[in-house]
């Protein structure tokens, strides 16, 4: 099987698509890439950064929390490994091992006889949870890591909150994503169970830009941190030191937030009260104060919010002052559908999901500053959790989480 | 599972669960390797004969690593094909059904080692291709082991069989004690040998029809959208569960606890001259906990009583029941089944980590969100080393 490769910048470079609500619209000022997915048949594994974070955003995805069964740190280590080695071979495809007639097939089949990469990866992520008193982790907790509050407006409920490991599976196909769950949850089984799970969708540009979310907005349209190695540097990969541990360095705060979307109301609201919540035209995108998607939206000529309101989500969440800018997050979040609410009203939504180099520089920052704003009416945020992103796999010996146990 | 009994319908939907849910095993306890690697290694492909007269020509110059066949059968018959290691009758891939003139692709990976292919037409005897050697190891190599014969299995088969036979006297004792105390009134007795006169039958075994509609009418669930209350077809445990457990009159549990007594001696004499199939044993082994796993762990059976847990532990003592004939047979071919009886010993204490010192289950509603993952942990660990079994007890012909 022929795996074409890219190289690790190169899927940066392309990155400009995700979408916000609840979070940040982070655009920067000459912000004018368009988002362009290329379906690589394989990201690589290795390298000092996980895959799912800088990689261009595939078409599917599935966000699962898994709490750790697994007793003590050996056992942990064996679940860290197997998921690390499940993932290495998922990700770039290959054909399953033969059993002959020892056991039942190694492989579910839902990819035919040869697993194909399709855009797969694999983001695992701890929560604060897994560092208390089981696992002896507890003095290597990243400084920043801690339960997911409940912000104002939320209405979280715990069951589909938080968890021990987050796995953010990623492709560019529904049944490449599945079988990759299959597939991990298989191998690991006894090792961990599955707490909570959430799947979604990115739409495709319609009909140029940033895709839309489900109120119909282009969301997300630019991600600063992904456009370059420095902003990368500067947002989203943690750093050893400043009360960190050095194990940390590569890996990144991971927030995911899923929030359901009241689309019947929106559905009900007028254009005009809808882009004033907004801030952002509906049809193009672009930000009140000007003509095109990618235009910046000026504040500074519209002082007293008499275009775009001094409420207005994109102007909560990304004000365009110096001190924002260090408060960007690499949004890389997803639509979801969850069917049909107990009134008859379509349950459906967004998995909010970004990565930062600092929770409470960025995404706590960001989501305080967003308290009360309109758009709270129409959202309400109730699952999800804040977890760490681990460092790359640095190698064919290396493996997820080893500088934490070490 | 006895043949003189009817056949379960649930077997087909079964196999294709117990399919989807089978595996290398748990990592951890196996220290398996993995289903698949992203590196590739050495690989050839070969369009192979599988006739009587041309069995396993084709296959030449073979390189250690994975070989891939195009295996055709130019017989006249449906054939079988095992690709064999010579001086240890390991099967290494083994071809089912191939239908005259078909062609199907299969792999294995082969390391050093003289192999070769067996075809076995049916009602004919086995024809051996040539001798091919393989100088070299190979990464990841397809584990060989002997097939597993019908005379392996019939001791097994007869052993199981007599340990259920043993147990049905039990059974119905237990039942005539529980009809007996419904029938004079004394219902707090008539709960206590009701929970231990459904955990005697929860330990034999009869997971996805193994006793036919005998298993409907003793153990059987109500209907889609009845409760077991409710459903009037209904007979057996489930019903007088449904009655007993909310309170219902002596005079309204009678019938059909008299009902439920005729039934398992009915059990009893029909399963004094039938025999276990021996295809059976191993399936046994894992379906049992599938079926506690799919209708115990979610509640559905509970019709009252709140002793899904106590049943679940039936099951463990059953599936430890089933597994205990097929040891022999295991033990050289199952690199786990040290860490399969391990993996049951600790389920087993978790579960009974649910039951009070004084022998009261807690109701599975009750647990913790931890004790439930903890549960369902050691349950799901167990069932990935327990279906391996099932494949390598799969009744094979002797080559």
């Amino acid at each position: 099987m022929s795996l074409k490769r890219r190289d690790f910048l190169g899927g940066m470079i392309v990155t400009g698509a995700t979408a916000p609500i609840g979070a940040a619209i982070a655009t920067v000022a000459s912000a004018t890439a368009q988002p362009a997915v290329v379906a690589d048949a394989a990201f690589p594994f290795h390298g000092a950064h996980q895959q799912g974070i800088a990689t261009p955003i595939q078409r599917n995805a599935t966000f699962v929390a898994f709490d750790v069964t697994a007793s003590g740190r050996a056992e942990l280590e064996t679940l860290l490994r197997t998921i690390t080695q499940r993932a290495r071979s998922l990700t770039s495809g290959g054909r399953p091992h033969d059993v002959g007639i020892t056991a039942p097939p190694a492989d579910s089949g839902v990819l035919g006889p040869e697993i194909v990469a399709d855009g797969l990866t694999v983001t695992v992520s701890v929560g604060a949870s897994l560092f208390d008193e089981r696992f002896g982790l507890g003095a290597v907790k990243p400084a920043r890591l801690r339960t997911m509050e409940a912000f104002d407006d939320d209405a979280l409920d715990r069951a589909v909150c938080d968890g021990d490991i987050l796995v953010q599976l990623c492709a560019h196909h529904e049944d490449t994503v599945l079988h990759a769950l299959r597939d991990i949850t298989r191998c690991t089984r006894g090792l961990m169970q599955v707490r909570w799970r959430r799947d979604g969708f990115h739409s495709p540009a319609r009909p140029s830009g940033t895709p839309r979310n489900l109120f119909g907005f282009k969301d997300g349209t630019a991600n600063p941190a992904a456009q370059t190695r420095d902003g990368m540097r500067r947002l989203v990969w943690t750093e050893a030191g400043a009360g960190e541990p050095a194990w940390v360095a590569g890996g990144s705060y991971h927030v995911v937030r899923v929030i359901r979307m009241l689309v019947e109301f929106w559905d009900r609201v007028s254009m005009h009260e809808q882009e004033n919540m907004i801030g952002r035209r509906r049809d193009t995108g672009a930000p009140l104060t000007r003509t095109n998607e990618f235009d910046d939206p000026r504040y500074q000529d519209d002082p007293t919010g008499d275009v775009i309101q001094l409420d207005a989500h994109i102007r909560l969440a990304n004000p365009r002052t110096s001190e924002s800018i260090s408060q960007q997050m690499l949004r890389r979040p997803y639509n979801y559908d969850g069917g049909v609410d107990v009134n008859g009203n379509l349950e459906m939504g967004l998995i909010f999901a970004c990565f930062q180099q600092d929770l409470e520089r960025q995404f706590v920052a960001v989501q305080k500053r967003l308290a009360g704003e309109p758009m709270t009416d129409y959202v309400s945020p109730f699952g999800g959790g804040y977890y760490f992103a681990l460092p790359g796999v640095r190698d064919a010996t290396d493996w997820l989480g080893s500088g934490m146990l070490s | 599972m006895p043949n003189s009994l009817p056949g379960g319908e649930r077997i087909a939907y079964v196999w294709r669960v117990a399919a989807v849910l089978a595996t290398v095993g748990l990592a951890a306890a196996l220290g398996a390797l993995a289903p698949h690697d992203a590196d590739h290694h050495a690989s050839a492909a070969y369009a192979v004969s599988a006739g009587a007269d041309d069995c396993g020509e084709g296959w030449s110059t073979p390189i250690a690593g994975r070989q891939t066949f195009t295996l055709k059968n130019t017989g006249v018959a449906g054939t079988e094909v095992y690709l064999q290691g010579v001086a240890s009758g390991a099967v290494y891939l083994d071809v089912e059904s191939l239908g005259a003139g078909a062609a199907r692709n299969e792999s294995v990976t082969l390391g050093r080692g003289t192999f070769r292919f067996v075809c076995l037409a049916a009602d004919t005897d086995p024809s051996y291709g040539p001798r091919v050697t393989i100088a070299g190891a190979a990464q990841h190599a397809t584990p060989g082991i002997r097939p597993v014969t019908r005379n392996d299995l019939i001791p097994a088969a007869k052993a199981y069989g007599s340990w259920i036979r043993s147990r049905l006297p039990v059974l119905v004792s237990d039942v005539a004690r529980l009809n007996s105390d419904v029938a004079s009134g004394r219902l707090g007795a008539a709960k206590r040998d009701w929970l231990a006169a459904h955990a005697e039958y929860e330990t034999l075994g009869a997971a996805y029809g193994a006793f036919g509609s005998l298993d409907t009418a003793i153990n059987g669930m109500p209907s889609s959208e009845r409760s077991a209350a409710h459903d009037t077809r209904l007979t057996g445990f489930h019903k007088v569960e449904a009655l007993l457990f909310d309170g219902a009159l002596p005079v309204v549990i009678t019938a059909p606890t008299r009902r439920l007594l005729a039934d398992v001696t009915r059990l009893k004499t029909a399963f004094a001259d039938a025999r276990v199939d021996p295809l059976d044993v191993g399936r046994r082994a894992h379906e049992i906990l599938e079926n506690a796993l799919q209708f115990e762990l979610t509640g559905e059976t509970d019709a009252g009583s709140h002793s899904s847990l106590a049943t679940l532990d039936a099951n463990l003592i059953g599936t430890v029941h089933a597994l205990q004939p097929l040891r022999a047979i295991l033990f050289s071919r199952y690199p786990a089944l040290a860490a399969t009886d391990a993996a049951i010993g600790r389920t087993r204490a978790v579960v009974r980590s649910f039951r009070s010192a004084s022998g009261v289950w807690r109701p599975l509603g009750s647990l913790s969100r931890t004790e439930r993952e903890q549960l369902d942990a050691a349950v799901d660990g167990t069932l990935e080393l327990l279906a391996p079994i099932a494949a390598i007890c799969d009744v094979r012909r002797q080559a």
